[in-house]
């Protein structure tokens, strides 16, 4: 196929409309950013209002279990924002991630078997913890140590080997830092849990944002 | 360096803006017709005009499945696509360079 003797004649004299290189620069930089921001799943203000609001519902857990001794876990006064903050998360999460990745299909969504590998790391983590529960395992592990570090090491490492295996490395190195600040928690006590994992997920989740900002900028290709 | 060094093909507002969007994709995926059109904000008569000199010089692959109203077109850059538009920025750049 002769490439070069099709595209000369496919360009028509007159189509660029005065387009000088000035204006297509602008143009072009415009509308890469603009279909960057419109394809992410999770853009940068979505992560920061995440970050902030784990923040918030870990540090309000932690400030209520912080004086129990023995730990008993979480009031009942505190366990609404936990609700809220789980089903506020999952609603904004599903609403932005479909409207993003309307109309795009290919290697980028995530197949049926990952689909399947996360749902189960999750449900398996919460049927443990009801096992456990329900072995007479004391309080502070099943209702401290165990929710703050356990889904964090197994979802995270879960994700990063799901993102490892198409070699998409930030996304596999946000899987290994939750993964991390699962294991921090469990040096910190039950009530300790809480504080190391609302920081360390916000922290987790700001860098993410920026990672993501600085992504939608850079001028290389994605 | 002269505008003639610009791709004639990418060089129109429509198709360059088409393009972009198309490259915004991570590589190996496509994006569907009308999901394009309404990034666009072109006609479906101007778009398919567009996207068929695109795809005439391999910048660009269509595929359609279904039959009907479930039919479905989904658009996605070529990897000849993507070389040429790095070929169009780096003689963009260049000429805003030479300004």
């Amino acid at each position: 196929m002769n490439r070069t003797r099709k595209t000369t004649e496919a360009g028509t004299a007159g189509e660029g409309g005065g387009l000088n290189p000035r204006e297509a620069a602008t143009l072009f930089e415009q509308t890469r950013l603009q279909a960057r921001r419109q394809f992410e799943p999770a853009p940068p203000w979505l992560l920061v209002t995440r970050a902030a609001m784990v923040l918030a519902t870990c540090g309000a857990v932690w400030l209520s279990v912080r004086g129990q001794h023995p730990y008993q876990g979480p009031t009942a006064a505190v366990l609404p924002v936990v609700f809220a903050f789980v089903a506020v998360n999952l609603g904004a999460t599903l609403v932005v991630a479909k409207r993003a990745t309307s109309g795009v299909s290919g290697r980028s969504r995530l197949r049926r078997a990952e689909i399947i590998v996360l749902a189960v790391a999750w449900v398996a983590v919460f049927v443990v913890m009801g096992v456990l529960a329900g072995a007479g395992v004391s309080r502070p592990i099943v209702y401290g140590l165990y929710p703050t570090t356990v889904p964090f090491i197994v979802v995270g490492l879960a994700w990063a080997a799901i993102m490892a295996s198409r070699a998409n490395w930030r996304s596999c190195g946000t899987g290994l830092a939750v993964a991390v600040v699962g294991a921090a928690g469990a040096f910190a006590g039950p009530a300790g849990a809480w504080a190391v994992a609302g920081l360390g997920l916000f922290v987790v989740l700001v860098g993410n944002a920026a990672a993501v900002a600085w992504r939608q900028r850079s001028t290389g290709p994605r | 360096m002269t505008d003639d060094a610009l791709d004639p093909l990418i060089h129109v507002p429509a198709r360059l803006r088409i393009v972009a969007t198309l490259a915004a994709l991570e590589e190996g995926d496509t994006l569907s017709f009308t999901r394009l059109q309404d990034m666009i904000g072109l006609t479906p008569g101007n778009l398919i005009i567009h996207l068929r000199k695109l795809e005439d010089a391999d910048y660009l692959s269509s595929e359609k499945t279904g039959n009907g109203a479930a039919s479905r077109t989904t658009v996605a850059l070529t990897s000849y696509g993507r070389a040429a538009l790095d070929a169009y920025t780096h003689a963009l750049r260049d000429l805003l360079d030479g300004l």
